[in-house]
């Protein structure tokens, strides 16, 4: 028997079947695609169908809840492939070195060529644009907030020039996230122990996630300057 | 109006038809047409999203889509540039 709460659509109940059938033909094809390679950056790749199949079954709920399960995945997808290349690359750092013949060549940034990012807009626009994407980001709050403010901090980090950020800082950083979990944890410890308070709790769990994510966009701003402004 | 099926059913045989091209499409052997293959069946479940009305969940898919080819492309770069067989 079929459980429906009545709340779903009659057009999303039609589309459950489909939409099932074809993530499980997808993961199928990834998967059969992955026994049959052995490059492992081919496997890598492979991986990300892998990632869109879940979504394809998952998004099949129709209801908030699947909207709540797939930001999750996405996420974890994405430390996943992030890991798993930097751990790929300095293998075959080491299978090289091991090679007496091979010799390395130095390492090189996500740009083979060097990359000097130098536009009018970029030393004078970022100030103004930076500040209003931050302020609408903190005016919207929650995750979109954070990506919003965080895209502000992005801007703002790869325009300016000014190389070498000082240990502090990102020491900084790491403390706000550190208190933004705090901020999380003590919000949805509140919602449970007295619901009377949920607001409250709502606003302390969405300025936690801001923080969070705002932080953590920020360092890859920080992370892609190192990288783009190498000469 | 719009008829919300015909995206469905195009976003699902955009998505089969282009994990078959990254799977044993032509040209596979280099990574980057596979990279770019992946694309295809991105789109496809985008149209999907679209379809039931998961607004945050396809913002997050193509920021994340966007990034993932980056990381890709750098590790791709760098094993090419190191000599290793891709």
């Amino acid at each position: 028997m079929l459980f429906l709460p009545n709340f779903v659509p009659d057009v999303f109940v039609s589309m459950y079947l489909p939409a099932i059938y074809a993530g499980l033909i997808v993961g199928f094809i990834g998967s059969m695609a992955i026994a049959l390679r052995r490059e492992e950056i081919h496997i890598l790749i492979l991986t990300d169908l892998i990632g869109l199949a879940m979504i394809l079954v998952v998004s099949a709920v129709g209801t908030d809840l699947a909207e709540a399960l797939i930001l999750p995945g996405l996420v974890v997808e994405l430390a996943e492939t992030l890991a798993i290349s930097e751990i790929l690359i300095s293998r075959e750092m080491h299978k090289i070195e091991q090679n007496p013949r091979k010799n390395l060549s130095k390492s090189s940034s996500l740009f083979p060529v060097s990359f000097a990012l130098d536009m009018e807009i970029m030393t004078t626009a970022p100030n103004f644009i930076a500040l209003v994407l931050i302020a609408y980001g903190i005016f919207l709050t929650g995750f979109t907030g954070g990506a919003v403010a965080g895209g502000g901090i992005v801007l703002y980090m790869l325009s300016k020039k000014a190389r070498g950020m000082p240990v502090l800082i990102i020491d900084g950083i790491a403390g706000v996230s550190g208190i933004a979990w705090c901020l999380w944890i003590i919000g949805f410890v509140l919602f449970f122990l007295t619901p009377s308070l949920w607001l409250l709790s709502l606003f302390l769990a969405a300025c936690g996630l801001l923080l969070k994510v705002a932080s953590k966009v920020g360092l890859i701003g920080l992370l892609m300057r190192e990288d783009i402004d190498k000469e | 109006m719009i008829n919300v099926q015909l995206f469905f059913y195009f976003g699902i045989i955009l998505a089969i038809v282009g994990s078959l091209a990254t799977a044993w499409g032509p040209g596979v052997k280099d990574p980057i047409v596979r990279t770019f293959n992946t694309e295809v069946a991105s789109i496809g479940v985008c149209l999907v999203l679209l379809c039931y009305n998961h607004v945050l969940a396809l913002l997050t898919l193509v920021a994340t889509t966007v990034i993932i080819t980056l990381i890709l492309f750098r590790a791709i770069i760098r094993l090419e540039e190191m000599g290793a067989d891709v």
